[in-house]
């Protein structure tokens, strides 16, 4: 076998392993990545479901404490301390709203990457497709297909990047800014 | 009576969080899951203010606020958008298409609160 030809052979075998095993990997990817997705729905289906409940729950409690507050037979220093206690509360309310907001931005991330990782199947599919009609016999015609090869990969992958916008830059959970214009 | 507040989200938690701190302040809550379907519910209702995403299914934000401002039952309903982005070029969108405020998530419910009392009462 010539040189040119071993080499067109190796080249093609190449391209069609990282199109295949590529794909392959990305699949798996896609795989957890939708499973982790359902996983953080259940998940915050049930937080949210218990969190209301436990509100509903602290909220009648605190009505009948009112009540009895109201009747008149709590000292000064009780009803001071549970007024206190009732702020806390408060507080902790609002901090856990404000983190139960992660799977909306989890989600939105999770997003981005299954659809870049749907991008990245097709630029490796393309490679592969490609990579079929690659000359054992020239090498100049090797070099053409790679450098054809070479430019769709460059055009795909700008193209997919630009699909991508990115929403989410949060890399805490605190609550953000807010203006009014 | 109870002021309206229409809050458009694709995410079914996030509108629970929304929908939760706003009843919990007084307010009366309408959901959309997304924009097509806040703008449908807009045009049966007249809402005090309209709090909404921008990146969703069907119709996001941006072309939800630019439709119900073309509504001459709109033109002067306060809109907010609740949303993960923070760039200052979305912003400048934002307030192109005819939003009247910013709310980067995640929100903190009290400064939700706050916010929307400024805005409404």
């Amino acid at each position: 076998m010539t040189k040119e030809k071993r080499l067109g052979t190796h080249v093609r075998s190449l391209l069609s392993n990282l199109s295949g095993h590529g794909t392959q990997h990305l699949n798996e990817v896609e795989t957890d990545l939708m499973q982790t997705s359902y996983l953080l729905g259940e998940a915050i289906e049930k937080l949210g479901a218990s969190f209301m409940a436990i509100h509903e729950a602290v909220s009648a409690q605190q009505a009948s404490i009112d009540a009895l507050l109201a009747a008149g037979q709590a000292s000064p220093e009780l009803v001071e301390q549970l007024r206190e206690r009732h702020a806390e509360i408060g507080q902790h309310v609002n901090a856990a709203v404000t983190g139960l907001q992660f799977q909306d931005l989890t989600n939105q991330l999770i997003g981005r990457t299954v659809r870049r990782v749907a991008g990245l199947r097709e630029v490796l599919g393309g490679i592969g497709t490609g990579s079929s009609g690659i000359s054992d016999t020239n090498a100049e015609e090797i070099v053409s297909a790679l450098a054809s090869i070479n430019e769709v990969l460059e055009e795909q992958s700008v193209k997919l990047e630009s699909a991508l916008w990115k929403a989410v830059c949060q890399t805490h959970m605190e609550s953000g800014d807010i203006e009014l214009f | 009576m109870a002021k309206t507040i229409l809050a458009v989200d694709d995410s079914g938690s996030l509108r629970q969080m929304v929908v939760f701190s706003l009843r919990a302040a007084g307010y009366q809550v309408t959901e959309a899951v997304d924009g097509q379907d806040g703008l449908e519910k807009a045009r049966t209702q007249v809402f005090d203010l309209v709090l909404t995403d921008q990146n969703m299914p069907r119709m996001d934000g941006l072309s939800l606020i630019r439709s119900l401002r073309t509504l001459p039952t709109y033109q002067k309903v306060p809109i907010l958008m609740l949303t993960t982005e923070s760039s200052d070029e979305m912003k400048s969108k934002g307030r192109a298409a005819g939003a009247n405020g910013w709310l980067v998530k995640p929100f903190d419910p009290q400064r939700l609160t706050e916010v929307v009392k400024k805005v409404i009462g």
